[in-house]
């Protein structure tokens, strides 16, 4: 009376899984160490500590006042589902603005009226941010314009280049190719 | 057997996914669409990026000299329609200062 329980042989990918695991879940613990630079990049960069954004325009004079404007991403629009082609910029009131500016707006093209002054910057005016649509029609030779209302009820503005102020816009513009 | 032996591993690598999808800011952009229906009307719908409509809000229309000509407020089905005007035109979509989505004349499609 033999009672032979023959065990079933385990399988390869079962042998391989009980020799390896240990091994295979360390390489698992490394994986979020691949992400931290572009984690750390971008903390620096929201809480500002890498400066207003990933590439600086420069300081724009509107007025009598002034604002300095910088790229969120130094990189080309980035679509919004029906909405369209978002380009974020960030800026800063000079230090003398600050109290005398109440809002700021960012415009493709020179603003019909200060109803259609464009989007609105929100946030702190030492740090405040735009989402601005970038129209599919846009030209290469486009304009930015900064319109900035002050407390006293007066209206500034001031263009630059859609070139000067972002270059990545540019280059991405001219990649789809031109429509009209 | 096997199978439950790659339930873990399996679950995991679902859960890096999900994790990788949550990058993208939730944004409400404002947005509007314009378009020629018939007799000579334009319809135009508002609304925002995450999906929500936008009842009640101002629809103006505006000529060039920047005189109203229809003013109006979109209907519970978050659209607006009237008689295009014979003056050159814009659509402006206003949810508030800064929240605007501007329709040029040219920009509406004629049937």
């Amino acid at each position: 009376m033999s009672k032979t329980v023959t065990a079933q042989p385990p399988s390869t990918l079962s042998r391989l899984w009980h020799k390896w695991r240990f091994h295979i879940n360390i390489l698992l613990l490394l994986v979020p160490l691949g992400f931290m630079p572009k984690y750390f990049a971008d903390a620096s960069l929201f809480r500002g500590d890498s400066g207003l954004g990933e590439r600086d325009v420069g300081t724009v004079q509107v007025g009598p006042w002034s604002l300095q404007l910088a790229e969120l991403r130094n990189e080309g629009p980035r679509p919004d589902g029906p909405a369209g082609y978002m380009k974020s910029f960030n800026a800063a009131l000079s230090d003398s603005s600050i109290d005398q500016v109440k809002a700021a707006y960012l415009r493709i093209g020179k603003p019909r009226s200060l109803r259609a002054a464009g989007v609105i910057f929100f946030g702190t005016p030492y740090r405040m941010g735009a989402t601005l649509p970038i129209p599919e029609r846009t030209r290469a030779d486009a304009e930015l314009w900064i319109t900035l209302e002050g407390w006293d009820g007066s209206m500034h503005q001031a263009s630059i280049p859609l070139s000067q102020a972002s270059p990545a816009t540019i280059a991405w513009l001219a990649q789809r190719g031109a429509k009209q | 057997m096997n199978s439950r032996l790659f339930i873990r591993p399996a679950m995991t690598a679902g859960l890096l996914a999900l994790l990788g999808l949550s990058g993208q800011a939730l944004a409400h952009n404002p947005m509007c669409e314009c378009k020629s229906v018939e007799d000579g009307q334009i319809r135009c719908t508002g609304g925002f990026s995450d999906g929500s409509g936008a009842p009640g809000v101002t629809l103006d229309v505006i000529g060039y000299d920047e005189t109203i000509l229809v003013p109006g407020k979109l209907g519970p089905d978050s659209s607006m329609t009237f008689k295009r005007p014979d003056a050159e035109f814009y659509v402006l979509f206003d949810a508030g200062p800064g929240h605007i989505v501007e329709i040029d004349q040219a920009d509406i499609e004629t049937p």
